[in-house]
């Protein structure tokens, strides 16, 4: 059996290792997809483990490699998607059992960004049904746990892309976020992810949730890593409406420039409200250190942040909007929880859409206003850590306050991260967030931090 | 919003919750609506519905 620090290098590590021969394609695949028969029947992160494809996509990487061919630093990495992306001749189930038999086509434009790029698909992770709806007890698919503590949440809707992530059985994944679904679950997990600008990676073959608030993105134990997956997703597609022309930067070289000179903007109205005194104490020392680096860190206000709640309003809207037919055909098709979700859409008036959407252009103006005067934001990602399932099951929780929704309302950039750990072991994250399109200041914060501290050098027990 | 209200807007959208789940829905609905129904249209500057984030344009906007 493979060493677990063979199974939490970095991808820059593991890389290297591959291009200088200390391990071969073939041999990494087959650690991992023996880690995951060992591990996943009791962290449920994976759907589908395709084994086959797996080593396939390793000895094709083996080749490549054998011919000299070292130009993407993602050949022969074992990673896994989230299973709303499309994967031609694969399983492809939303988490549903509506799609419980849907083999697609073709693939997603993200998952042929990164296959091309050499990557090894070890599977199709988990995720909320539909990227909304936790899976209850007796659901088709069980839900992913949380390998810091299996009684609780690994977060959601990228539920199996954390727990794998966190449980070393993959070196990076897709995950995607329409009110914080790439950052919980990172934030739960003790990993990194990162919500880029929308527009920024496509959105094609992703099951859609919500038009105007889907994001793909990266998500892996480091920023670093995720900087090197964004390289290989970011750009312009034809085929995604939304997707951006914006010219794709280098993500990766920028990285050691450090933060000296640069300014943090912390948002304290609405981002702390029933926050965990842990999860602040953790935050609060994030500060210190990066002042420590050489930032400026000062409080900055957003009028409207307070409006933020409404970006519930176009959720509920829109995905009620795309499911409607299935919703009133085969309803007995959807978990209970989500079918209530997406109905509670239907009870939101047009009128009501119209002023949420307007809300936020306010919102966007008004964060706009505050990154003039700062580089970055930085709020905590989650107030509270990962709740258990017991929570979570009974009827009377609703839906949590998100810290994240507000930068799905506005599309800019926000990566979460480590920054400690409750006294009983859950991980803390702090969330950071730029510019439109300014993904590589956000990375060059979070990897300076990360460089700092050894947060993300920790590893659950399994 | 009380659950008469609720259940009004479903008569109207010709949807069926459970009625045990009733109280969990009007509270999701509730803080969804809160900034909206707080909101006087009127009372601010012209802002569109349309959101847009084209990168060039933005940079005016959002400070880059």
């Amino acid at each position: 059996m493979a060493s677990e620090e063979l199974f939490y290098a970095t991808i820059r590590d593991v890389g290297a290792r591959l291009r200088r021969r200390a391990i071969s394609p073939v041999e990494l695949t087959r650690a991992h997809l023996e880690r995951i028969e060992r591990l996943d029947p009791k962290l449920h992160a994976f759907v589908t483990v395709t084994a086959d494809r797996a080593l396939a996509d390793a000895k094709g990487a083996e080749a490549a490699l054998g011919r000299g061919d070292i130009s993407s630093p993602l050949l022969g990495i074992p990673i896994g998607y989230k299973d709303i992306y499309a994967t031609r001749g694969i399983l492809t189930t939303g988490g549903s059992a509506l799609l419980a038999d849907w083999i697609p086509d073709e693939d997603s434009t993200c998952v042929t960004r990164l296959q091309r790029a050499g990557a090894v698909m070890l599977g199709k992770l988990i995720t909320h049904e539909f990227a909304f709806g936790i899976q209850f007890p007796g659901h088709r698919y069980p839900p992913a746990r949380n390998p810091w503590d299996l009684e609780r949440m690994p977060g959601g809707s990228s539920s199996g892309s954390g727990a794998a992530l966190a449980a070393g059985m993959a070196f990076g994944a897709l995950g995607s976020d329409t009110g914080g679904s790439i950052r919980g679950p990172a934030s739960f997990c003790g990993i990194a992810g990162l919500k880029p600008t929308y527009g920024r990676c496509s959105r094609t073959g992703v099951l859609t949730l919500s038009w105007t608030l889907d994001h793909t993105g990266p998500m892996a134990r480091t920023v670093e890593d995720c900087a090197y997956l964004l390289q290989a997703l970011a750009g312009y597609d034809a085929t995604d409406p939304a997707s951006s022309r914006e010219p794709v930067p280098d993500y990766v070289a920028p990285l050691g420039r450090g933060v000296r000179g640069l300014r943090v903007g912390v948002v304290r109205e609405y981002f702390f409200e029933g926050i965990d005194p842990e999860v602040e104490k953790a935050f609060e020392q994030a500060l210190a250190t990066l002042r420590q680096l050489g930032a400026s860190v000062e409080d900055v206000q957003i009028a409207s942040i307070q409006s933020s709640g409404a970006f519930m309003a176009i959720l509920l809207a829109e995905a009620f909007a795309y499911h409607e037919r299935d919703l009133r055909e085969r309803p007995e098709l959807f978990g209970e929880l989500l079918r209530e979700r997406m109905l509670a859409g239907a009870l939101i008036t047009g009128s009501e859409y119209v002023q949420a959407q307007r809300l936020r252009a306010r919102l966007q103006s008004d964060m706009g206003a505050a990154l003039k005067r700062v580089d970055v934001l930085a709020t905590p990602t989650s107030p509270k850590p990962a709740p258990t399932f017991a929570t979570v099951y009974d009827p009377e929780y609703g839906f949590p306050r998100s810290n994240t929704g507000p930068f799905n309302m506005t599309g800019l950039p926000a990566l979460a991260m480590p920054c400690g750990f409750t006294a009983s072991g859950l991980p803390i994250s702090i969330q950071i967030t730029g510019r439109p399109f300014d993904e590589t200041t956000v990375l060059r914060v979070g990897h300076t931090y990360e460089q700092a501290t050894d947060w993300h050098k920790r590893h659950p027990a399994l | 919003m009380t659950l008469e209200e609720l259940r009004n807007r479903m008569k109207a959208a010709r949807v069926e919750i459970a009625e045990n789940r009733l109280e969990v829905v009007r509270r999701l609905l509730t803080d969804a609506l809160r900034p909206i129904q707080a909101m006087d249209s009127r009372a601010h500057r012209p802002l569109e519905p349309a959101v847009t984030f084209d990168a060039v344009r933005s940079r005016g906007d959002r400070g880059q």
